[in-house]
């Protein structure tokens, strides 16, 4: 059942393009799959490693210059985007692993750190905006940034999916719920530890391409802003930290509110998934997700419990 | 040079009273409040509210004092009491997710009622400033606030190694169980030193809003308090001090060097090299 729903999900969005020619649906359809990706990669590090980031934002926009630099320079963006995610990955091994071997807050705190030292760097050093050549301009079109988009999101899920489920993987949850312990039974913690920040880094820089590529004309340090950090444990909290699913359904409900007050108010949806991202921290720690769980468990006790008695 | 030196010095102690209030909740119970630096523009906004009554900002100080204490106590009493009683690790990650929370809250919050436009509170005498000799202006609310740093650093060591209360937080910071064997109150010495830190944000919160202030700058001199810090030693509360001066002055030199576009870069690159080289900090230990 639940395979035949996936499977189904899964042919409408590779059908929604010939359905649905509305450029503006497209593109918002292509900036979830990226908010999407970006929780995803985080939820990775953050959910099943344990390891709070805060500056995703420098990996995603590492991996937007990266691409963008190389695209635009007439290098396939089946080459470029690759390159870009490798260079978030580096940038991660340079300034990740030595707050990995400390303890307490340092790696909240570095990256948080580094993604303002990259905003601020970029910002200085790219200071007009980044259009794009005439001739990417006459060949632009939609499409291929949609399946591009669709693919890589396919791609990040099944291979978080995967990756948690295999030995590595419950290494990583093992030292996530007690490091000590996980030490002593023989897991090597740091390497598990870096094996998921790689990978999380890398997929965070592909989301940076997918962004590079999508968008004609942005000033390079957008990607770097301080909401690309933010947004990602939002949605993943509130959807539900430590699930597939849950980063999915937090950025549907983000982008969905930032559109509907897009118009009007700005920022407000940020305001309200703040408030909303306390509320879950307190007092429902599994988020939307674990909600429904509850009331469907709870729903059905009331149907059956009439029968028993 | 040397007056690139004083305005380095000057800076630092703003850094290092913004540090100690964060310093002061991690040091007692190992909380990391993110919202530091926004409730620090929250207090600016509010000085500049009372500045257009006609009050000076820095009258407005023992104002702000109390009201942001009560503010603190409040947001204890809301969100943070929960986790006195977890674990050390967890303790960090619950309230600094629930900080970063609440620093979205207030700094979009803000933008919605004060707009993100950059304010600032203009007395009579600001820009203002003395020679002390040829050629070496000291600026008049640099000055004050330099000194008002100091004053609050020492009235903060007297009331941590002179009262009894004072020794009690020590405790708690040392040895929660320890000290609440020995009769101290943990919860009401975590209570405390958290409105106490919020409190300390008042003095930030006038020096900051004499500057220039937009609801956005909240994480960014919250960034300058953690990378004195960590600079000081996390947990160590007496190294926040030396650790805001060498910021100060390292940045004013780098300003000196490379110009004003990369002094934040400095600071930052700086932080990480510390991090990487000198995990327990410049002037300090981890504690265990």
């Amino acid at each position: 059942m639940k395979k035949v729903l996936l499977a189904l999900l899964i042919m409408l969005l590779l059908f929604l393009p010939f359905v649905v020619k509305s450029q503006y649906i497209l593109s918002l359809m292509i900036t979830l799959f990226i908010y999407v990706i970006l929780a995803e990669s985080w939820n990775l590090l953050g959910g099943y490693t344990g390891q709070v980031s805060l500056g995703h934002g420098a990996f995603f926009g590492v991996g937007a210059l990266v691409t963008r630099l190389l695209w635009v320079n007439k290098i396939p963006i089946f080459l470029s985007l690759p390159l870009g995610g490798i260079g978030a990955a580096l940038l991660a091994a340079i300034v990740g692993i030595p707050c990995f071997r400390m303890r307490l807050a340092y790696f909240p705190i570095g990256t948080l750190a580094l993604s303002m030292i990259a905003l601020l760097t970029v910002s200085n050093i790219f200071i007009a905006a980044g259009a794009l050549s005439t001739d990417l301009l006459k060949s632009y079109e939609i499409f291929s940034r949609y399946y591009l988009a669709l693919c890589i999101v396919l791609l990040s899920i099944i291979t978080i999916h995967y990756l948690v489920r295999s030995r590595p993987g419950l290494a990583i949850v093992a030292i996530r719920d007690n490091e000590k312990a996980a030490a002593a039974i023989g897991i090597k913690t740091l390497k598990y530890k870096t094996l998921a920040l790689l990978t999380s880094t890398f997929l965070a820089g592909l989301a940076g391409g997918i962004y590079a590529y999508q968008h004609v004309s942005y000033y390079y340090d957008a990607p770097f802003d301080l909401t690309w950090s933010f947004t990602p444990p939002l949605t993943t909290f509130i959807g539900g930290i430590s699930t597939i699913a849950g980063p999915i359904v937090g950025s549907i409900c983000f982008l969905a509110l930032s559109e509907i007050f897009a118009v009007t108010l700005g920022q407000v949806h940020v305001l309200i998934f703040g408030f909303c991202f306390i509320l879950i921290v307190l007092f429902l720690p599994g988020g939307i997700l674990s909600m429904k769980m509850a009331t469907l468990k709870s729903l059905k006790r009331k149907i059956e419990s009439p029968k028993v008695d | 040079m040397l007056q690139t030196l004083a305005y380095g010095i000057l800076n630092g102690l703003l850094y290092s009273i913004i540090a100690l209030g964060i310093s002061l909740v991690f040091g007692v119970m190992r909380y990391l409040n993110i919202a530091h630096g926004s409730l620090i523009i929250l207090g600016s906004y509010g000085s500049l509210y009372l500045f257009r009554l006609g009050l000076d900002p820095f009258i407005s100080i023992p104002i702000l004092m109390p009201s942001l204490f009560l503010a603190g106590i409040l947001l204890f009493k809301l969100l943070y009491s929960n986790f006195v009683s977890l674990v050390e690790g967890l303790r960090i990650q619950k309230s600094l997710l629930v900080s970063f929370g609440l620093m979205l809250v207030i700094d979009n919050g803000a933008t919605l009622v004060w707009t993100s436009d950059e304010k600032s509170i203009t007395p009579f005498y600001s820009g203002m400033s003395f020679e002390l000799f040829r050629g070496f202006h000291v600026p008049l609310i640099g000055l004050a606030g330099g000194i008002l740093a100091i004053i609050v650093i020492i009235a903060l060591h007297l009331f941590f190694s002179r009262t009894y209360f004072g020794k009690s937080v020590i405790a708690v910071s040392q040895d929660p169980e320890a000290a609440s064997l020995m009769g101290v109150n943990v919860k009401q010495a975590f209570l405390i030193s958290f409105g106490l830190s919020v409190c300390l944000g008042a003095i930030p919160s006038v020096l900051v809003g004499l500057q220039a202030f937009s609801p956005s700058v909240g994480i960014q001199w919250f960034n300058k308090g953690i990378i004195v810090v960590m600079l000081g030693g996390l947990g160590n509360i007496y190294g926040t001090f030396p650790a805001g001066l060498f910021l100060g002055i390292v940045e004013a030199i780098s300003v000196f060097f490379f110009g004003a576009p990369y002094r934040e870069i400095t600071g930052l690159v700086i932080f990480v090299l510390v991090l990487i080289l000198f995990p327990k900090g410049l002037f300090g230990r981890i504690p265990e």
